[in-house]
């Protein structure tokens, strides 16, 4: 079975390769490179299951490959980590990765796109970049490709590079991630420089290190051990706030939807973004190391569910307020690492993977039976013209809200009850269990306004009463997907073990290593790190049915908002009715307009000035110190005037001088 | 007698040049220029120099004989390359034959005295990082400055006189400098030292240092000459605050000459001081300045940087990141440690050839449009798909994209600056030098996204079409090698380290 691992390079590399030839002769291949793409990312799906497999029989991987570069301290080097965690995440990238090349043949190419060789040529070249940071062995290996997800990204946001707010989109996206990603090399040069080491697993890890410095009490550049490793950590923590689009660093995550719809469903919700989060389960066990930074996470994560939730319930346009859900869930998944749920946080991971690819797809079907409009107030009664859209952005639409029993209410449920049960015991995180909770009712309200307002009631627009067509390569990713949102819950369902009594936590086991797993990338192993004690109220089961009444009534009370305001024949725009509120909500609590400030009006002018001051005060001097040597030299020049007279006299002046210098000197006077 | 035939190929490919119809004077002087291009190549493969030239290392191509007696003094022609001067070497021959290249389509007067120049570049610039020799070296050092001046000169923009005589003032006063307190160094070891030879004069350096002199104690005098070495250095980098003579010298020099001095001269600079300054003085002399030096850094990295951020014009903008990438070099050589200096070296050579690519983007822009304003263009990917995707790639590369040899060289000199025992405040000085990655993706994807993306504008009365091959094709060289170097640094840092160590070590 261990050839699976032999051929795990090949995971990566046939992207890679779909890549290179359709960059070379896509425009001569037949769907313009459709095909090579889907090829690749087939045969990267079933080596990510063969891998899957193997590790579910046991073994793991862990392996240096190439060396990059050497020095006398430290190497740096590219290997491949597979581990339960890893071997799931290859599995949902490549999967999400294939259904999304499939429907880009009903997207792109029956739309009569151009530049379809750019277009998958970048999804290759991403998809290579996001399996590769997923199976990366080290931080500088995870960094390296995180930073390639990132060009791919800004690459494909503005893949419509005519309209300048794609552009525009595309350059603020990069710009907003690498202002994270800087924080984020400051940890991986930190790290490299403190431990000599940069290994996510094994005896000279990184990690291991750490804790074996916080165990001695060592001081590290200056400071204690868990202090220093709570800096390293925050640092690094600055890429996963920037990549995961977390608070304040989401901005650039909803100007991200003027790319293609398939590429925001890719890139843009399931696998990307999740990059950071990723990165943060990926390091566990250097988080476990510091309660401080895990705090933060989870503090960063409530607030930024609740507050992009609840900017998601104002908007007008389909693919925004999937953007802003999109940063809302991540949000959660954030809360779930930073309480200790890490079982909690990657279930989510999955989940949300599914789903919100599957919703991302449900609108782009939604915008090709609408004839390219976004605005769900153009739309209505798609419901009985497009059912297979229909009935699978619903199940999307179940697992987002966390309704009982789709895939997202298992994960969502799982998060918040790891958050609670922490909270009872440290206080201060209920606080960060409250902001989930009450996104929970957002979260349902704008989730179901839009399955309203698009698929119910009467058509509001002539591309309404007349939606174009989809075809098969369209709908069958929606039913996959489809399948998986309704489904994908089974893996872990946490409560119904608690009450039963059934070994049915399958992904807590798997993440716990008891099919195979690295020595310390473990759950239990996470946990014992982080000693976290936990409470309950009354019982263990008792805690964990509250919890679970009061998400899930909020979740319903939230649909049933929607359901009284916007599921009537003519819904009217309910939310004007909020005020001032709405304003501040549609221009997203000016989020944007502050960090545009920054860079604009700011950072531009003090550089204008920096640039004033260069060209008057410092190369002033250097002209300056020229002209002074001209005009001397000028003077100079004047005595040189050619009378020969003038040199007589000159020279017996000159000569007399002399004279009087060496009779001083002499002592000619004394 | 290798590198004589490199220099004289040029020397001699110069003169023919000269002589040489305009005609075919572009084409001759390129099919000229391969010949040490592919002999570079080929030292490169055949390299077996090891450790440092100036500390008992082993040379590979060396040549030496007793040149001219000068009363104590002798002088010697003698060359030879270590890990350091041998990528720089092969920089220097590929860069001049693309240069070359690149030239046929915006020169069209006064074709044989150009190439003919850009060849006698090429012959000094060898020659500078092949001398072992002060004098002949210093001679090698000089004698750039001339066909570079001519070059601004001649074909230059419209302030092109200002410009030319600003770089060979400023840079020629700098040289006078750094030459007069070189000498008196070089008088005050004493009697031990009796050769311009390089490796002697370290070897006093560091086993004693000078002697009193001119009513200087030994080791004040040390520190007089390393701090005047450094300024006559720090102008050509160019650091702040003597970069002014830069962003002129670029928007005037024609889009050749640009590659040439962005891509190499440049690196002069900076090879002077790890040869001289980092290689010569003891680690006491140096540790005096590490602050003020690595300040010095920082500062060219990110004020540098926000300067590019406030340009309009595409040459500026290129112009003044040069600024900052050199401060990078700069904090890579005070870190001295192995990834500090090595990544200095390494970054030196990644730097030249990403400049080199960036500068002949423009120069392709500029071709097509007869402008450089970002102001003026803009949805060029429209009209020049295959240019403007290499600008853009070149563009990522200036930003330090991982797999591209920009991201090892900057990554290299972080790592290795912010563990450095040697500069107080290390990580410090890195985290801020660091900020440059943000700002340089700043201007950079500003700039491209006004020129090169939104709907086609350009106000022209002539076509604006994609780019001849021979535009396109050095630039595809350029990238190719950029991330040959990005996926496999080892290429060239096995050796470069391998010079850097007995450095590190105080010596052979």
């Amino acid at each position: 079975m261990a050839t699976a691992f032999e051929l795990a390079p090949a995971i990566a590399a046939l992207p890679l390769a779909a890549f290179v030839v359709v960059l070379l002769v896509g425009d001569s291949m037949p769907k313009k490179g459709a095909f090579a793409g889907i090829i690749a990312t087939a045969g990267s799906l079933v080596l990510s299951l063969w891998a899957l497999a193997t590790v579910a029989g046991g073994e793991v991987y862990n392996q240096e490959l190439y060396e990059w570069a050497a020095g006398e301290e430290i190497a740096f080097h590219f290997g491949i980590l597979i581990d339960p965690l890893s071997a799931l995440m290859l599995v949902i990238v490549s999967l999400v990765a294939l259904l999304v090349h499939v429907f880009s043949l009903g997207y792109m190419n029956e739309e009569g796109e151009t530049g379809l060789p750019r277009y998958y040529a970048e999804l290759g070249l991403f998809t290579f970049s996001m399996l590769a940071f997923v199976y990366a062995d080290n931080l500088l290996m995870a960094f390296m490709f995180f930073e390639l997800v990132g060009l791919c990204s800004y690459l494909l946001i503005g893949f419509w590079f005519r309209t300048p707010s794609a552009s525009s989109a595309a350059k603020k996206a990069f710009l907003v991630t690498r202002f994270g990603d800087y924080f984020f090399l400051i940890g991986v040069v930190g790290i490299a420089a403190t431990f000599g080491t940069l290994s996510f697993a094994g005896e000279s890890s990184f990690v291991v290190a750490a804790e074996e410095a916080i165990s001695g009490g060592e001081t590290l550049f200056g400071f204690g051990a868990e202090t220093w490793v709570t800096i390293l950590g925050l640092l690094v923590l600055g890429g996963v706030i920037g990549k995961s689009a977390q608070f304040p660093l989401h901005t650039w995550l909803p100007d991200a939807m003027e790319g293609p719809t398939t590429v925001s469903a890719l890139i843009h919700a399931a696998t990307m973004v999740a990059a950071g989060v990723y990165l943060v389960a990926r390091m566990y066990g250097f988080y476990a190391l510091s309660p401080t930074a895990l705090a933060i996470i989870a503090f960063v994560g409530g607030f930024t569910a609740l507050f992009a939730a609840s900017m998601g319930v104002v908007k007008d346009d389909i693919k925004q307020v999937l953007a802003y859900s999109t940063i809302s869930q991540y949000g959660y998944m954030m809360l779930g690492l930073g309480v200790g749920g890490y079982v909690a946080g990657v279930f989510h991971l999955m989940n949300h993977a599914f789903f919100k690819a599957l919703l991302f797809l449900g609108a782009g079907a939604v915008i090709i039976l609408m004839h390219h409009e976004q605005d769900m107030w153009k739309m209505g009664g798609l419901k009985d013209q497009a059912p297979v859209a229909y009935y699978t952005f619903l199940a999307g639409a179940l697992a987002l809200a966390g309704i009982v029993p789709f895939s997202g209410f298992w994960s969502k449920d799982e998060v918040l009850y790891d958050a609670l049960i922490l909270g009872l015991e440290e206080p201060i995180f209920l606080i960060a269990y409250a902001m989930g909770l009450i996104a929970v009712f957002f979260t349902g309200f704008y989730t179901f306004r839009m399955v309203f307002l698009t698929f119910h009631g009467e058509p509001r627009s002539e591309a309404a009463r007349d939606p174009h067509p989809i075809g098969a390569a369209v709908k069958l990713p929606l039913i996959v997907l489809g399948v998986l949102a309704v489904v994908a819950g089974i893996v872990n369902l946490a409560p119904i073990a608690k009450l039963t009594g059934a070994e049915i936590v399958f992904l807590e086991h798997w993440l716990d290593g008891e099919y195979g797993a690295v020595e310390g990338l473990t759950y239990h192993e996470y946990h014992e790190l982080m000693g976290h004690e936990t409470s309950y109220i009354g019982s263990e089961t008792l805690t964990m049915l509250l919890g679970a009444a009061l998400s899930l009534g909020l979740a319903f009370a939230g649909a049933g908002l929607a359901w009284t305001l916007y599921n009537v024949p003519e819904p009217k725009e309910h939310t004007r009715r909020l005020g001032r509120a709405r304003e501040v909500l549609g221009n997203n609590y000016y989020q944007d307009e502050y960090q545009v400030w920054l860079a604009r009006d700011l950072t531009l002018p003090f550089s204008r000035t920096a640039d004033r001051f260069d060209q008057s005060v410092i190369d002033g001097v250097v002209n300056g110190v020229s002209s002074v040597s001209l005009f001397g030299s000028g003077r100079m020049k004047r005595l040189q005037t050619g009378v020969v007279t003038n040199y007589a006299a000159l020279l017996v002046l000159g000569f007399l001088a002399l004279l009087v210098i060496f009779g001083i000197n002499g002592g000619w006077f004394v | 007698m290798i590198l004589e035939s490199l220099i004289g190929v040029a020397l001699l490919g110069a003169l023919v040049t000269f002589v040489a119809p305009d005609r075919i004077a572009g084409k001759l002087a390129f099919a000229i220029s391969l010949v040490p291009a592919a002999l570079s190549l080929w030292m490169f493969t055949a390299f077996d120099g090891s450790g440092n030239a100036l500390l008992d290392g082993d040379l590979a191509f060396e040549s030496r004989m007793e040149w001219i007696a000068l009363g104590d003094y002798s002088i010697s022609w003698f060359v030879g390359l270590d890990g350091i001067s041998m990528p720089l070497v092969a920089l220097t021959t590929v860069l001049c034959s693309l240069a070359i290249l690149s030239s046929w389509t915006p020169i069209a007067e006064r074709q044989s005295q150009f190439y003919g120049l850009i060849l006698f570049i090429e012959a000094n610039l060898i020659g500078v990082f092949a001398a072992l020799d002060f004098f002949v070296w210093f001679v090698f050092w000089e004698a750039v400055l001339i066909p570079m001046y001519l070059l601004i000169g001649i074909w230059g923009g419209p302030r092109r006189k200002y410009a030319a005589i600003k770089f060979f003032v400023y840079t020629n006063v700098a040289s006078l400098v750094m030459f007069g307190a070189f000498i008196a160094l070089v008088f005050s070891l004493g009697d031990g030292v009796t050769s311009f030879a390089l490796p002697e004069i370290t070897d006093a350096m560091l086993a004693g240092g000078p002697e009193a002199f001119a009513g200087l104690e030994g080791a004040t005098l040390s520190s007089v000459v390393f701090v005047a070495m450094f300024l006559g250095f720090a102008v050509k980098v160019p650091v702040v605050p003597f970069h002014t003579w830069l962003p002129d010298a670029h928007v005037e020099a024609p889009t050749p000459a640009s590659v040439l001095l962005a891509g190499v001269l440049l690196k002069m600079g900076t090879y002077a001081l790890l040869r001289f300054n980092f290689t010569m003085f003891p680690e006491d002399v140096i540790s005096t300045f590490a602050i003020p030096i690595a300040a010095i850094a920082v500062i060219s990295v990110i004020y540098g940087a926000l300067l590019a951020l406030a340009q309009t014009d595409l040459k500026r903008i290129v112009a003044y990141s040069s600024v900052s990438s050199m401060g990078y070099v700069i904090l890579g050589l005070i870190a001295y440690t192995q990834f500090g200096i090595g990544g200095a070296t390494f970054q030196m050579v990644s730097h030249g050839l990403i400049s080199g690519l960036m500068f002949m983007s423009v120069g392709v822009v500029y071709n097509a449009t007869h402008t450089r304003m970002v102001t003026d263009m803009s949805g060029l990917a429209d009209r020049m798909p295959i240019a403007v995707g290499i600008l853009i790639a070149g563009a990522f590369g200036y930003m330090g994209l991982p797999l591209m040899s920009g991201f090892y060289g900057e990554f290299a000199i972080f790592y290795g600056a912010f563990g450095s025992e040697f500069l107080d405040y290390a990580p410090l000085f890195t985290a801020i030098a660091m900020f440059g990655i943000v700002i340089v993706a700043g201007y950079l994807l500003f700039a491209m996204q006004r020129t090169l993306f939104g709907p086609y504008r350009l106000e022209t009365d002539y076509e604006v079409g994609p780019a001849p091959l021979h535009d396109v094709a050095p630039m595809f060289v350029l990238l190719g090698l950029i991330i040959a170097l990005g996926v496999a640094p080892e290429l060239i840092f096995e050796m470069i380290t391998d010079a850097v160590d007995p450095l590190l070590g105080g010596g052979a």
